[in-house]
Formats: C-alpha cells, sequence, structure tokens
C-alpha cells in the first residue's frame, strides 16, 4: 500500500506540473480523484495498455471527464507516457485534450466531459459484456455534483433493474462543484439510502486511504451484486494550499511551486 | 414485399428488426417503456436476450445504446420521435461525436398520431438531427420503404435517424424500385415544368398533386428523397438544372428540414424559384392524419397550387 501511497503522491506533483503549462485543468477535481485511479490502475484491474479484444478486460470510464489529467499523470508515472508530452496538454496538436475526446489514449469510453452520459455509457458497456459472456467489469468513476442529473439515477435504475453486477460504481464525493459546496447547491441526501433504495451494495469508504480503497473494490467484487463505493474525498487532496480548498485553477508560479514542494517519500 | 405492404409503418419497422436479427448477432434493441407502442415487441418475442427496455428513460437510452455501439454491437433505439428529442444532448455527445452504429428509430413521427395532440407530434426531428455530424438521416414513405430502410441502415457507417409514422400510411413505394440505397432519391414520376420534392409521407400526396396538375396541362416531376441526409445531389441537380420551379413538401416544419436540405444544395447548384411546404408551428389534437393534412395545408390540390403559382410567376 505505501507503494501505491507513493505512485500517487509522483501523480499529484506531475498533476501540478501540467497545470504550470495548462491553466485550464481540473486541478481539484482531479487531486481528489488520484488515489481512487492509483487504487484501479495500481492493482492491475484497469491497464493503460489493454487490448478492446481481450477476453476478459475490464474498463475504466471516467465519468467525470474533466479529472482526465490525473489519468495522464498517472499514465506518465506508470511509464505510458512520455512526461514532456504532459507539457503540451490542452495544446490544439497534443492528444491529451481537456476533456476526453475521441482520440484520447488510456480512456476507454472517451466522450465524457458532459456530465452524467458515462454513467449511462458504462451501462451499455456492462450490458453488451454480460451479452458476449465476458467476464470483465465496468469501474465507472462519478462526481456527487454529477448526481444531480436526471440521467444519473435513469442508469442506476437500469442497473439494479437488469442486475448488472459487472458495474462497480465508485462516487468520488469531494463535496464541491461550480456553484459551490455540493449540498448547498442541491441535495444530494442520503447517498448510501439511496443507493441501498434501488438495491444496490453499498459501502462508505476514505477514498484517500489506499488499504481501505482496495478492500471496498475487492468486497464489490465478490458481493455479486450491484455495487456502489461512495468514496469521501478532499478537493484538491495532498497539495499544502491546495486541499480543502474550492479552486479548480492556479496560475504558473503558483503551481511550480507547489510541485517543488511536493515531496514523495 | 407484399406482406410489408398491409402492415402499418411502425409495425414495418419492428418486423425488420426482428428480421435483421435474425442476419445479425450484433444487432440489440433498446426501447424506453415503448416495445409495445413502437412495435419492437416483435424482435423481442424472437431475441429477448438482445432486447433491453430502460424504462421512460430516453436520456439512459441513448447513453446506453452508446455503450453498446463502443463493445463493438450495434444497437437499434426506439421511442416517439418527439422523445426521442429529448436525449438530443446525449445523442451529439455520445453518440455523433464518437461516430458511433446506433440507430435511432422515432416512430409516431409527423402527424401519425393524432389523438395525443402537439405533445406527441414530432414535427423538429429531421432538422434536429440533420444539423448532427457523422448521422445519417432517413424519413421513409411507407410501410414498404420502412421496412428496406431499417434493413438498409445497418449497412451505414456511422449513426442513423429514421424517422417512422404510426399507423398512417399510403403504400407508393412497393412497386416503385427494387432496392432500397440509403443516399440515394427516387424519380416516383418524370416530368419538366415543375419538380414536386418529397421525404417521408408526402409522396403520396405529391404523386396526387402531379396528376391534378397534369389535367391542367403542366407536367410535374415527383422526386422522393427518402434519406434526407446525405441528400441526393446527383437526382437533385438533375432536375433543378431542367425545370421552371420546385416545391418541397414535408410533414415537418420548414425551417431546417428537408425543404432547408434542399434549398442549402440549391444553393451552390445555382438558383431555382423554391416554395417550401411543411408546417409552421406546432400540430393540434385531431380524429385522424387526414384531418390534420387538411388543417395544415398539406393536401394535393395545394401542392398543386402553389406549384402552378410558382411556374406562372418564374
Amino acid at each position: 500500500m505505501d507503494s501505491l501511497a507513493e505512485l500517487a503522491c509522483e501523480a499529484r506533483r506531475r498533476l501540478l506540473i501540467m497545470a504550470a503549462y495548462d491553466p485550464g485543468i481540473h486541478i481539484g477535481s482531479s487531486l481528489s480523484v488520484i488515489d481512487i485511479l492509483t487504487a484501479l490502475y495500481g492493482t492491475g484491474r484497469v491497464k493503460f495498455n489493454a487490448h478492446n479484444d481481450a477476453a476478459s478486460r475490464n474498463y475504466l470510464v471516467l465519468s467525470k471527464g474533466h479529472a482526465v489529467h490525473a489519468i495522464y499523470a498517472l499514465a506518465s508515472v506508470f511509464g505510458y507516457l512520455n512526461q514532456d508530452e504532459l507539457r503540451e496538454t490542452g495544446s490544439l496538436g497534443s492528444r491529451l485534450q481537456n476533456h476526453p475526446e475521441d482520440d484520447t489514449p488510456f480512456v476507454d469510453l472517451s466522450n465524457s466531459g458532459s456530465l452524467g452520459l458515462g454513467i449511462g455509457m458504462a451501462v451499455g458497456l456492462a450490458m453488451a459484456l454480460r451479452l458476449k459472456g465476458s467476464a470483465g467489469r465496468v469501474y465507472l468513476i462519478t462526481g456527487d455534483g454529477e448526481l444531480d442529473e436526471g440521467i444519473a439515477w435513469e442508469s442506476f435504475a437500469v442497473i439494479a433493474s437488469y442486475g448488472l453486477k459487472n458495474v462497480i460504481t465508485i462516487v468520488d464525493l469531494n463535496g464541491a462543484q461550480l456553484d459551490g459546496p455540493s449540498e448547498e447547491v442541491l441535495r444530494k441526501g442520503d447517498l448510501a439510502g439511496r443507493f441501498k433504495a434501488l438495491g444496490f451494495f453499498v459501502q462508505t469508504v476514505d477514498g484517500h486511504d489506499m488499504e481501505g480503497l482496495v478492500k471496498a473494490l475487492e468486497a464489490a467484487e465478490e458481493s455479486g451484486a450491484p455495487s456502489v463505493i461512495i468514496a469521501r474525498t478532499v478537493r484538491g487532496k495532498g497539495v499544502e494550499g491546495l486541499e480543502g480548498s474550492i479552486k479548480q485553477r492556479i496560475p504558473r508560479d503558483e503551481a511550480l511551486a507547489l510541485a517543488a514542494r511536493t515531496t514523495c517519500r | 414485399m407484399s406482406l410489408v405492404e398491409e402492415l402499418t409503418p411502425r409495425e414495418a419497422a419492428g418486423k425488420a428488426l426482428a428480421d435483421l436479427g435474425d442476419l445479425r448477432k450484433d444487432v440489440v434493441v433498446l426501447v424506453a417503456d415503448t416495445g409495445e407502442t413502437t412495435r419492437a415487441k416483435f424482435f423481442a418475442e424472437r431475441h429477448p436476450e438482445r432486447f433491453f427496455n430502460v424504462g421512460i428513460a430516453e436520456q439512459a437510452m441513448a447513453a446506453i445504446a452508446a455503450g453498446l455501439a463502443s463493445a463493438g454491437l450495434m444497437p437499434y433505439a426506439l421511442t416517439f420521435a418527439a422523445f426521442m428529442a429529448r436525449a438530443w444532448e446525449i445523442v451529439r455527445n455520445s453518440i455523433a461525436r464518437l461516430n458511433l452504429p446506433v440507430r435511432l428509430v422515432g416512430t409516431h413521427a409527423g402527424f401519425s398520431d393524432p389523438y395525443d395532440g402537439p405533445s406527441h407530434q414530432a414535427l423538429e426531428d429531421i432538422a434536429l438531427f440533420r444539423v448532427l455530424p457523422n448521422f445519417t438521416v432517413i424519413a421513409p414513405a411507407d410501410s414498404c420503404e420502412t421496412y428496406r430502410a431499417v434493413m438498409a441502415s445497418a449497412e451505414v457507417r456511422g449513426p442513423v435517424y429514421i424517422r417512422v409514422g404510426r399507423d398512417f400510411h399510403v403504400p407508393a413505394t412497393c412497386d416503385m424500385y427494387k432496392v432500397f440505397e440509403v443516399g440515394r432519391g427516387y424519380v416516383a414520376l418524370d416530368g419538366h415544368d415543375v419538380a414536386i420534392l418529397t421525404t417521408g409521407q408526402m409522396l403520396s400526396f405529391a404523386l396526387d398533386a402531379a396528376h391534378v396538375l397534369k389535367e391542367k396541362g403542366i407536367s410535374a416531376a415527383v422526386l422522393h428523397f427518402p434519406t434526407v441526409k446525405p441528400l441526393d445531389l446527383a437526382l437533385l441537380s438533375r432536375y433543378a438544372r431542367s425545370v421552371k420551379a420546385l416545391v418541397t413538401v414535408e410533414e415537418h416544419v420548414i425551417h431546417g428540414g428537408f425543404g432547408s436540405a434542399v434549398a442549402e444544395a440549391l444553393a451552390n447548384i445555382g438558383p431555382k424559384p423554391i416554395a417550401m411546404m411543411g408546417v409552421k408551428g406546432f400540430g393540434r389534437t385531431a380524429k385522424s392524419p387526414a384531418e390534420l393534412y387538411q388543417f395544415f395545408g398539406l393536401t394535393p390540390d395545394n401542392i398543386a397550387a402553389r406549384a402552378e403559382e410558382l411556374i406562372s410567376i418564374s
């Protein structure tokens, strides 16, 4: 688990360097979700180099597509992306676009960005895997603000109705959305209760505790039921000065200074 | 094809899906609590394992279809054309942008559902789907063409929207041609003074209008464009050069629909007087489609009158 935490720390440092080159990246959201992503990639559940036709490959759908830079940072930490390329993110000619596009590497269902769509697409993917008799799973990451969307609950109801136990939903509950604290913008209520009422196997964990995340993933996989992990996270986590702040974008000098201060043991 | 001729348009779509399911194992069908009303149940009866009812949730249906397509399957998603529009942004972002082979079938289109009134009468769907890059848009004229169009849509690489009526139809294409080709227009009647251009169920009305004109000594061609996008420019330009004027007729608003597509093309081919006939607002509750066609002025006599007026002043 220590090594996973170290990988996540290095990915955070690289995120800050990306932020120095591209003020358009959503640094706060990327930092809240990066431990969840590290738990998935670091345990081999999802891979950066999976072939589409691999018989039982798993899929990752990052429905909160604005945090895609966390995936880019991790891809470079795992050696699948040259660090230099990170500096080009958000440029016209770069394949590292600021929301996943159809030519974006390392994302399975690529065109998130419009919130809620990834949730429905993950359901379609899971239906297709089941129809094909594949043992593969779909790991779906949503934000909490995203759960305001009607399509989110339409899709969760379909997961429940069809008993799609091959989708594992992970809510990156960072408590913030564009106009302020999530609960203030629009009531989310008892999220765990809402999922339970639909028949989901619900776990609530600390979304920055690597061991807890991995254990929750194992329990979800063994549950034999549609499953959701509500991961309590903090925006800007792991970077002094950003942690707990609602800041999504930071100036170049500040990003570089923060990167210099981020030392991974 | 005689069997299909006796079906309603939505039944023809359902039968085509069931037959397509026999031929292709990658075809899956989604409905939004509309298995019965769209007749997608014909597919469900034969291929239950490949049929998904997602409830009254058009947005989820569109995104789920995108997910299925991205995994290599060929989803057909069916609901009322009026309610397919609710999923437009999802269609744009998760289907059109990825150029996925999702087929959206909007039934009860145009005035084919008179009983439920304007909320159910889709008169904007051609415009909404025509504007999306990568989309092919097909509006068949009758049950025969609906069956052929659904079967042919499986061969299209990107996303497709197929506009289907409920029960009303006048058979017009069953013996008109042998093979339906996506993107091709058909000469329903040759003529040299004026060309009446139609899509969807207006074909039989246009043919009747041509006969009215013939009695007045006016030779009218009737060109049928079941595929609105891509439009058959070769056929259009051939007639645009030879006739004096063009009349477009559609069971749709005149803004952004079939007439607009023809006018856009004419802007390149060369100007010709053009009258665009269609609807200018929302629909109405009525007892039959015929009442609505009458109320909104979409009748053979009106089409003939517009054609006559246009060539007399051009």
